[in-house]
């Protein structure tokens, strides 16, 4: 019996291989272990990458039974457009972290291993079609998103891990009652077919529902997005920039998924007209809080609160010019944001603080990152040429084509509160300081590369939107 | 009524009383005893729809889940007090939610 | 269904959330823990009514027993401060909020009818699968990827708790005389009762969690009496016995995968061997997990 493409599961198990590798070496070897893995890794994703591109969607049957006895991995279009943008973003990140964190500091014995595992729960995540496989992936990536924000080993951190760990609990829990009834119902759990063989009635409709709320919660969709600022503003640079640009996104995904494949008819419209209400107000919301924010990691923090808004827009909306645009203004976000994240730290690093009204005068000194700080905010904003950009130009279109005014509303006026605060910190980098600042660190030159390339992946996007739009086609649900 | 919905309806109860102690403390501790007791309900839950032959054995799937569910649950459950121990030099209840 | 059993399940049906009302509401923090251990019991009893003992023997010795004990041993043994009532807006949302929770999961529940589920399913492959208990099938076969995943779990909660550590461990009086004969019996008789649970694995309840668990009971007891030091991450030895059943399990999941066969597939000859090898080197592992949960004790030397 055929079990499939192979490369989906090296996605998992290169990574996991790399992080057990790294943690039996210790401190000592864990950096080059991870560069080695980071690359494989990158490399499992690309060539899965390029199987999608040629044919239909890829499978494999873990264990070589079918489901719904067992468990099936599976990758359209959408999946692989993912795995490839969390493989560069992530290996960008490592990159910067192997710079970042002392060869044989504790933190580099821990920092890897960590983030490879959590690496491997998310294409675990991208690739699965198993509902309660989707909630074990999840609470991986959860456990190694809380004990990577606990390495800052302040209070602080530890009081946003903690808080960040509870409400992912509670979340997970929602999601699993949802579970629990849809297969009680229908006696199965593997996604595709339980899409095929989905009942109407109020037992299905609750689990929907409590699905839905866990992976709001998760998510961090306004109102149940407290735990988020304090998570991200705690953490070290490259751990906001993981959770950032990737951990936070993957409940987002799951939602996605389950949104796309299960359900339909008007209970399912209502639901999305609330999500999309809710996103709009986290827009608001959260970019009223970055344009009084006092530090810089804080008005990142709060704009990734009012990003992750912008996705929940697309449950409105709900066509598939909508979805590809959505997940075109993912990927933007989530390099700009980790690009911003890694030269935020770097800033810290080197003058000792981040306060937004202390910046005067950096532009002078670090260019590649005060450059990338500045191609990241084009993106942020949502000015050509960047992929968000053509994001809101279509998803625009498609508000304007459906009657919906609140999606436009928050379109436009979330990109104007965006350039609010972004030139808010982009004026103190580039005003001439009243003396040129003595740096404390200054970051390795591979730092400043990865920062700048992170930037420059939102762009490419913006630049060649034909190439991911062809691929986001295949085998779409 | 059959003793499976019984015990489906405890669990629902139970999930309920949890999530209420979780929300309406601000200790940790006791945060995370709620969040324990929401997610035994949610395993009773499973169980409970793993009976719902009257006869013969029991649907073996959902009892592997639930074995799978209490070790995730456990492995919650030690990071959690981990970082209550580190976070027990604040006085307690001081935390904001 | 006798009238006996049925008020006897009421009466657990009717308890478990009562007792879990009043684990929360209780004053001070080990009177909770001690009700919190009670309602383990109740649940043991309802998963015997359910004819789950798989289940049963992980959740006494996992879920309640080595739960109860890490939040005994967490030391936060402070009496709680007064609850101060929040907000009358918030509690009247928050009753509301769960009343209409309950009443919609409620409604699915009784609703739900009836898939009959993949009983069927999994005793038509079970001779395929090595082993003749269903569960054990299931979870190291038929979904041992969720299994894999489910090992890194425990792992990456030992490396966060482990990075958590502070670096001295906290310094407890002597063992007493009673605790140093009580390892002397007890110890070696956990150890027998670990491995046979994890032999029996394969065709009756048993396996690599509840012999894993019982066996970080006999490590916690052998710590208390100072017989070993508690685990710490910058031990390579702790580190290679950590990474001891999952590595095996990952081996076990590549190897096919390098002969282009699929994840985790196992050759119905060797499907038995290699599913319990997995689980003797996982219950080794998942003891030390399980031992990291606690917190780092030293305690004085007895002097001999």
């Amino acid at each position: 019996m055929d079990p499939g493409s192979a490369w989906l599961p090296w996605a998992v198990l290169i990574p996991l291989g790399g992080a057990m590798a790294g943690l039996l070496v210790g401190r000592r070897g864990a950096a080059p272990v991870a560069a080695v893995a980071a690359l494989l890794t990158v490399a499992a994703s690309l060539a899965l990458l390029v199987e999608v591109w040629a044919g239909p969607a890829a499978r494999h049957f873990a264990g070589g039974w079918r489901p719904p006895l067992g468990i099936q991995l599976r990758a359209d279009g959408l999946a692989a457009v993912v795995l490839a943008s969390l493989a560069l973003v992530g290996g960008l990140v490592t990159a910067f972290a192997l710079g970042e964190f002392g060869r044989r500091s504790r933190l580099s014995g821990l920092f890897f291993p960590l983030w490879l595992f959590g690496w491997a729960a998310l294409n675990a995540l991208v690739l699965s079609a198993d509902l309660f496989n989707l909630y074990v992936t999840l609470e991986l990536s959860t456990l190694a998103a809380v004990a990577l924000i606990s390495l800052a080993n302040r209070g602080p951190a530890f009081g946003a891990a903690a808080r960040y760990l509870l409400l992912a609990v509670v979340g997970s829990l929602s999601y699993l009652v949802g579970v629990a009834l849809l297969f009680a119902l229908h006696g199965t759990l593997d996604l595709p077919s339980l899409g095929a063989r989905l009942s109407g009635g109020p037992a299905v409709w609750a689990g929907l529902g409590l699905i839905l709320t866990g992976l709001c919660l998760k998510a961090a969709l306004f109102p149940l997005h407290t735990w988020l600022p304090g998570a991200y503003q705690r953490a070290l640079g490259p751990v906001a920039a993981l959770l950032s640009g990737l951990l936070s996104n993957a409940p987002f995904y799951v939602l996605l998924r389950l949104w796309l494949e299960l359900g339909s008819g008007p209970l399912k419209l209502a639901a999305g007209q609330l999500l999309g209400g809710l996103g709009g107000a986290a827009v608001i919301w959260g970019s009223l809080l970055a344009l009084r924010a006092d530090r810089l990691s804080s008005v990142l923090a709060y704009s990734s609160v009012a990003q992750f808004g912008y996705l929940f827009l697309l449950f409105q909306l709900d066509t598939p010019a909508a979805w590809a645009a959505g997940a075109f203004l993912l990927i933007s976000h989530a390099t700009a944001k980790a690009a911003l994240f890694l030269a935020a730290g770097t800033l810290q690093r080197a003058v000792g603080h981040d306060r937004v009204d202390g910046l005067r005068g950096m532009a002078g000194q670090l260019p590649p990152t005060i450059f990338a700080i500045a191609v990241s905010a084009v993106g942020l904003i949502g000015l050509p040429p960047s992929g968000a950009f053509i994001a809101k130009w279509v998803l625009l279109r498609a508000a304007a084509e459906r009657g919906q005014w609140w999606p436009a509303v928050v379109l436009l006026g979330g990109g104007l509160l965006a350039a609010g605060y972004c030139f808010r910190f982009l004026r103190e980098l580039f005003i001439p300081g009243p003396q040129p600042l003595r740096l404390r660190k200054i970051p390795a030159p591979l730092q400043q590369l990865a920062t700048l390339a992170l930037a420059a992946l939102g762009l490419g996007f913006g630049l060649w939107p034909a190439a991911p739009l062809r691929l986001l086609g295949v085998g779409w649900p | 009524m059959t003793p499976w919905l019984w015990f489906a309806l405890s669990a629902v109860a139970l999930f309920a009383v949890g999530l209420h102690g979780l929300f309406s403390s601000r200790q940790l501790v006791r945060q995370i005893l709620a969040a324990n007791i929401s997610a035994s309900a949610v395993l009773l839950l499973l169980v409970a729809f793993a009976r719902r032959a009257p006869s013969g054995d029991p649907d073996p799937v959902p009892h592997a889940l639930v074995l799978t569910g209490i070790v995730v649950s456990v492995s919650a459950t030690g990071v959690a007090l981990a970082l209550a121990r580190r976070l027990r030099v604040r006085p307690p209840g001081s935390r904001r939610r | 269904m006798t009238g006996l059993e049925r008020l006897f399940d009421l009466a657990l049906v009717v308890g478990l959330p009562v007792v879990a009302l009043a684990v929360l509401t209780a004053k001070e923090l080990r009177a909770a823990v001690a009700l919190f251990l009670s309602l383990g019991l109740l649940m043991a009893l309802v998963w015997a009514r359910l004819d789950a003992p798989d289940v049963a023997l992980v959740e006494a010795a996992v879920g309640t027993g080595l739960t109860g004990a890490l939040l005994l041993a967490s030391g936060l043994a402070a009496p709680a401060p007064p609850q101060l009532p929040g907000p009358l807006a918030q509690r009247l949302l928050l009753a509301i909020g769960l009343a209409g929770l309950l009443g919609a999961v409620g409604l699915g529940v009784a609703t739900a009818g009836g898939d009959p589920g993949l009983r069927a399913a999994v005793l038509d492959n079970l001779q395929r699968s090595g082993v003749t208990h269903p569960p054990t099938a299931v979870l190291l076969n038929f979904r041992g990827y969720d299994t894999l995943l489910e090992a890194i779990v425990l792992l990456v909660a030992a490396v966060g708790v482990g990075s958590l550590r502070r670096e001295r461990p906290v310094a407890i009086g002597p063992p007493g005389p009673l605790l140093l004969e009580l390892v002397r019996w007890v110890v070696p008789v956990l150890g027998v009762v670990a491995g046979y649970l994890l032999w029996r694995g394969s065709d009756a309840p048993g396996g690599a969690f509840q012999a894993g668990a019982i066996l970080a009971g006999g490590g916690v007891l052998l710590v208390l009496a100072g017989k070993l030091s508690a685990p710490r991450l910058a031990s390579l030895r702790v580190r290679a016995l950590l990474l001891a059943g999952p590595v095996a399990f990952l081996a076990a999941a590549a190897l096919p995968l390098g002969q282009g066969g699929s994840l985790l597939q196992y050759p119905p000859a060797w499907a038995k061997a290699l599913m319990l090898g997995i689980e003797v080197a996982l219950a080794g592992s998942i003891a030390v997990v399980l031992l990291m949960f606690f917190p780092a004790l030293a305690p004085a030397r007895s002097g001999r």
